[in-house]
């Protein structure tokens, strides 16, 4: 018997591990094939060749919804890929590797975008997104809590901005009262008071704090004379009325202290959505019922235009920031508040001066019937704000 | 059936104590991140746009040693914001494309903006023939400004940037192929650094609330790479050029920066903002 012969049991192990391997190596070309059928398929992806000068294909469509994208660099160069909307991207991938690929998912609204691919100067491609029935049905539906948090974000550094504004209007001043500059002051009150009308909605929910910047005389037992009687409508009492600047310094510098708070309270406050147009709509109403009727808020230097201008203005902010969701599901509350809009502005416009506005002492009863009216429809259509996007059930 | 007030608090105590470490961030509570970021944006870009001016006003004026001086440490101001400026496509590829982007190279006519400039400043040493480059620079940074200012800032790209800014750095400032003629990549390196830093910061509270463990991993990171990019710091606050950083520190950059790109691209879905 030669010793070099091999046992049977070995002959079966070596043929079952043979056996073994080729199943196995099936097995892995099966799930290989598998897992890269898969890529292809079930996530239906849409591969994209970018060559050196082109994309091919270079006209896609797609229905609206998620999507990815395989994007195939077969050029020499690192490239990206985008999509745009006008200028603005959508989605990107940058740096892909020549010879390799790389993934870009993308939820898609319907219309027309752009692509663009590779170098600068190749000829952008085209990506058609058509409506579905699901696409058609989130158009109509209401938004989410989540579609406002980029609005709401924006408000928020509008308050910042005005504020600083108001920080800013206050402390000029402040200097001039302090430095007993009389028709300086005068000057510097209107820019104060049309900042602090830019907030006046916001503001007004910080009820004592607001009491000390805006209170008028008549919300005080011994009116302008009463001690407690401070803020803006005292300096407009002592700059306007009275023409002297004597004791009003601390006023002044107590104002500047009160509005720096004001900041920080705006800033550290949570505005929900039904609150971002409720705010406006009421400093709105207040205009059309006392404000522009009386005059009464500025009723020792008639600046009154001057502030209902700053109230429009954050109206229209507000608009602004609301019109992407509204053009898509209520256009014609959109087109309603747009003409109210322009009412109010072309009525407030009327009364333009070469430095500003017309006193307010001009304009007559029946005049001001009319701002009041114009205040009035504007503060109607921007009710139709919170049925039409559901701003009150979110 | 109506519930006393007992058992109603009982009701809210019991399910509110185990639920509120898993509930949802509130899309409201993203309302003050959100918006201080697009605060801290227009910052930078006011500081963009002042030293834009310094560094265009040394080239106009010929002052070669000026320009390159300034070419990095204003470049850094875009760089720490490039999730919101790289959002205008147009202006992105006229302020910020490189070389690769343009089919005729250098010569190309639309390649200008920061990288066409660093070209002559550094590997021609020259300052000749840039005034329309220069001016054009201005110009877009300040239309950058305005086209921001104008931007309601969508959440998910505010959120999605600290993940885009990692990637940003893993694809082009580990390479050294941002600034291939100064070699002041670490300048931007640490520009999109801070700008991704300041995201988190932004959002640590409601992450926080979802996963500390997340939050505490990601801050142990961006310290790896702070301290190895604090080795090149020069004294005048600037930073050595990237061919003086060692290969081992190279090396040791690549993990935490590939770990911090894939992490961050999870804040998303944190925030529930997918």
């Amino acid at each position: 018997m030669s010793t070099t012969q091999t046992p049977p049991a070995l002959h079966w192990a070596l043929a079952g591990s043979v056996l073994l391997m080729i199943a196995a190596g099936g097995l892995f070309w099966y799930a290989s094939n598998m897992a890269a059928a898969k890529r292809q398929h079930n996530h239906d992806e849409i591969v994209v060749n970018i060559h050196p000068h082109s994309c091919e294909p270079n006209a896609l469509t797609v229905p609206a919804g998620r999507a990815s994208f395989r994007i195939v660099n077969r050029s020499e160069r690192a490239v990206e890929w985008e999509i745009l909307d006008g200028v603005l991207v959508v989605e990107e991938r940058e740096n892909i590797a020549p010879g390799l690929s790389q993934v870009i998912n993308a939820n898609l609204q319907p219309g027309d975008y752009a692509i663009t691919c590779g170098l600068l100067s190749n000829p952008r491609g085209t990506l058609h997104v058509t409506p579905t029935a699901a696409s058609d049905a989130a158009a109509k539906a209401k938004p989410s809590m989540v579609a406002f948090v980029g609005p709401l974000s924006e408000f928020r550094v509008y308050l910042a901005v005005q504020s600083s504004a108001l920080i800013k209007a206050a402390t000029a001043l402040n200097q001039a009262i302090a430095s007993g500059d009389l028709a300086q002051a005068q000057a510097l009150y209107l820019p104060a008071r049309a900042a602090y009308q830019r907030l006046a909605p916001a503001a007004q929910r910080l009820a004592e704090l607001d009491n000390q910047i805006n209170a008028r005389a008549d919300y005080f037992e011994k009116r302008e004379q009463d001690p407690a009687f401070v803020g803006f409508h005292r300096l407009e009492y002592a700059l306007f009325q009275q023409r002297n600047l004597d004791d009003v310094t601390p006023i002044a510098q107590r104002l500047l202290a009160d509005v720096t708070t004001l900041k920080q309270q705006l800033l550290a406050q949570s505005l929900p959505p039904e609150q971002l147009v409720g705010i406006v709509v009421r400093n709105l109403n207040s205009l059309a019922e006392v404000r522009a009727g009386s005059g009464e808020e500025e009723r020792y230097s008639h600046s009154d235009l001057n502030g209902f201008a700053a109230n429009a203005q954050t109206a229209r902010k507000v608009v602004d920031l609301l019109r992407p969701m509204l053009s898509k599901s209520s256009a014609d509350v959109l087109a309603n508040v747009d003409q109210a809009i322009s009412d109010f502005d072309n009525q407030l416009n009327a009364f333009k001066s070469a430095d500003g506005y017309v006193s307010y002492d001009a304009v007559t009863a029946a005049q001001r019937q009319q701002i009041a009216a114009k205040a009035k429809a504007l503060a109607t259509a921007m009710d139709g704000i919170d049925p039409a996007l559901g701003l009150s059930g979110l | 059936m109506k519930k006393t007030p007992l058992a109603l608090l009982l009701t809210l105590g019991l399910l509110n104590t185990p639920l509120s470490a898993f509930a949802a961030t509130a899309p409201l509570d993203l309302v003050g991140p959100v918006s201080d970021y697009k605060i801290y944006v227009t910052e930078k870009l006011d500081e963009l746009a002042s030293h834009t001016q310094q560094f265009t006003d040394a080239v106009k004026k010929g002052d070669l040693a000026t320009a390159q001086k300034l070419y990095a440490p204003t470049r850094v101001y875009y760089e720490s914001i490039e999730p919101i400026a790289e959002l205008f496509s147009d202006l992105d590829a006229s302020i910020d494309s490189r070389v690769d982007d343009h089919e005729k190279g250098v010569k190309a006519e639309d390649f200008t903006g920061f990288h066409r400039l660093e070209y002559s400043l550094f590997a021609e040493k020259s300052t000749k023939g840039l005034d329309a480059l220069a001016d054009g620079l201005n110009k877009d940074v300040q239309d950058l400004q305005s086209r921001v200012a104008g931007l309601t800032f969508p959440p998910e790209k505010v959120v999605g940037g600290a993940a885009a800014l990692l990637e940003e750095v893993a694809a082009t400032k580990i390479s050294g192929e941002e600034d291939r003629y100064s070699h002041t990549d670490l300048y931007d390196f640490q520009g999109n650094i801070d700008g991704a830093k300041k995201i988190v910061d932004l959002f640590r509270p409601q992450i926080e609330q979802q996963d500390k463990a997340f939050v505490a991993k990601v801050d142990k990171n961006f310290a790896t790479v702070d301290k190895i990019l604090a080795k090149y710091k020069t004294a005048d606050g600037g930073f050595e050029t990237y061919d003086k950083v060692k290969d081992n520190d190279r090396k040791a950059l690549v993990g935490p920066v590939n770990t911090l790109a894939e992490d961050l691209s999870m804040m998303r879905g944190k925030l529930g903002l997918n």
